[in-house]
């Protein structure tokens, strides 16, 4: 073997050892009740303006034609059934991806911040993801944050003229990595370590769902490249509809 | 096909008015937030139990793997509260690791559990809504609450058109699996990789045969539902105002020591 694949092979070990002590991996929600209340409100009261203006931008696209109203609605089922579905990892335990990066790239981060907040509600409640306190900090780091990284980063690459399919890649891993520092700092704005106060408190959270969440983001990223390219091949008029592909980079 | 929902319409609360349901759930949520007592917590906890299972029969052996689903979490960022790496050993416990302690004070420990008690607690009031209130009822509430008429649309659409999907995905999924499309990791990528984009397509184009069908049923921009009206008994809101009312002395109490 040369040095490069015994890299490789020992790498891959690690993420196999790592997946098989975490026995379910779900993209970072915060559990219901894990936040105090102070912090609960704050979170909401930051989520307002990016949910009002996703709100109008919802409301004009509607007005524009009224048929896509089911459009978004079928936008936010498939971001909520692809964030249930088990993807392969690399040991077979279970883990979901978030579905949000996809939906930024898909549908732009102002439509996902509404569909995100209404997805990780049906996810609170029908797959007990996350919670109705913790609505709040969760929408902010997954429906907000993460989106809207992702989108800037996949434009950004659109700007170089960086390869599309690597542009997705960075925009989603890049999206799930910047959620799962957001939600370590909100974790450690809440519960500051007695040793250092909130910075060591967010090296903590960050190292402990590392092992967790660093593949995750990996394995996103390149499903959602997948995804895409399968798009690409079979759904070119449907893509144009909801303004993914503009009619330069169709042909 | 989503098992909290399956169970929820077995459950023998579901006839309850909504809105109580609801109102119980959302001040015992607050209260046990807001609460710094595990007593608190606990009697959150056993109530929530109580009523879920021995009141509304959900099995507790469902219920118990329920209550599991969150236990990553739990573990793992109650893990990051109590351990801190420092040079100097606290009281609670030490490892030490060359110059650096893996260390823990008895304060931190003790509020560690305290949050996990409070967290679980806080997991049996959303719990008793999901397991006892149907997502149409919720959604009756929310408009009652004068959420937006478009967000309530939305969710109510999206409520609809997710076991539509995920009745097209296991299907697809089926047939993968039918024809060795799970047989190694890559091929495993490539079959939900394809399924996620037929799902998608297929999806994007029933909503257009949806919207079809809709115009043709008279929709002009409102969708109308049908909910029937079951008021509340007198004694049930006399127990939840009771009740509600304890936790709050017990809430009083928890801040004033």
């Amino acid at each position: 073997m040369k040095k490069q694949e015994k890299i490789l092979v020992k790498a891959s070990v690690v993420i196999a050892l790592l997946f098989a002590v975490a026995p379910t991996v779900n993209a970072m929600h915060i559990m219901e009740g894990y936040l105090p209340a102070g912090y609960c409100v704050a979170w909401g009261l930051i989520c307002l303006p990016f949910l009002a203006a996703g709100f109008i931008s919802l409301k004009n696209k509607i007005k524009t034609n009224r048929k896509n109203l089911t459009l978004i609605a079928m936008s936010g089922a498939f971001i909520f059934v692809i964030s249930s579905l088990k993807i392969p990892s690399v040991t077979g335990s279970c883990s979901h991806m978030t579905g949000t990066g996809l939906g930024a790239i898909l549908f732009g981060p102002a439509s996902v911040s509404v569909l995100g907040i209404i997805v990780l509600v049906f996810q609170a409640v029908l797959l007990a993801h996350g919670g109705l306190t913790t609505l709040g900090a969760n929408t902010f780091s997954m429906a907000v944050a993460g989106p809207i990284i992702a989108f800037g980063i996949y434009r950004l690459c659109g700007k170089l003229n960086v390869n599309r399919r690597v542009s997705i890649f960075l925009a989603v891993f890049l999206g799930d990595i910047f959620t799962y520092c957001v939600t370590s700092v909100q974790l450690a704005l809440a519960y500051p370590s007695e040793v250092g106060g909130t910075a060591a408190s967010a090296v903590k959270f960050l190292g402990v769902f590392a092992p967790t969440q660093l593949p995750l983001a990996v394995i996103e990223g390149i499903l959602t490249v997948v995804i895409v390219i399968g798009l690409e091949t079979y759904a070119v008029p449907e893509l144009r509809n909801i303004g993914f592909l503009r009619g330069k980079e169709a042909e | 096909m989503i098992v909290i929902d399956k169970l929820c319409y077995q459950s023998k609360l579901r006839y309850i008015n909504a809105s109580e349901k609801f109102v119980y759930t959302v001040l015992t949520l607050i209260l046990c937030i807001a609460s710094r007592s595990a007593a608190t917590a606990a009697v959150v906890f056993l109530v929530n139990v109580y009523l879920t299972v021995a009141k509304g029969g959900i099995p507790f052996a469902r219920y118990a793997k329920l209550l599991l689903i969150p236990a990553a979490f739990l573990v793992a960022s109650t893990t990051a509260l109590m351990v801190n790496l420092s040079r100097m050993p606290l009281d609670a416990f030490a490892f030490p690791l060359g110059e650096w302690y893996l260390t823990g004070s008895i304060s931190s420990v003790l509020a560690g559990l305290r949050l996990c008690g409070k967290a679980l607690a806080a997991v049996t009031c959303l719990y008793f809504l999901s397991l006892t209130t149907v997502m149409t009822e919720i959604l009756g509430v929310l408009k009652k609450l004068h959420v937006p008429g478009l967000v309530i649309e939305l969710m109510m659409l999206i409520y609809r058109f997710i076991f539509l999907l995920m009745e097209t995905a296991s299907a697809i999924i089926i047939s993968q699996n039918s024809r060795l499309g799970n047989r190694d990791y890559q091929t495993r990528v490539r079959s939900f990789g394809g399924m996620a984009s037929a799902l998608l397509v297929r999806s994007l184009k029933r909503s257009g045969t949806l919207y079809d069908a809709m115009e043709a049923r008279c929709y002009d921009g409102e969708l109308k539902i049908l909910s029937e009206e079951r008021p509340a008994e007198k004694k049930e809101l006399f127990c939840i105002a009771g009740y509600e009312l304890l936790l709050l002395g017990m809430v009083i109490w928890s801040w004033m020591r």
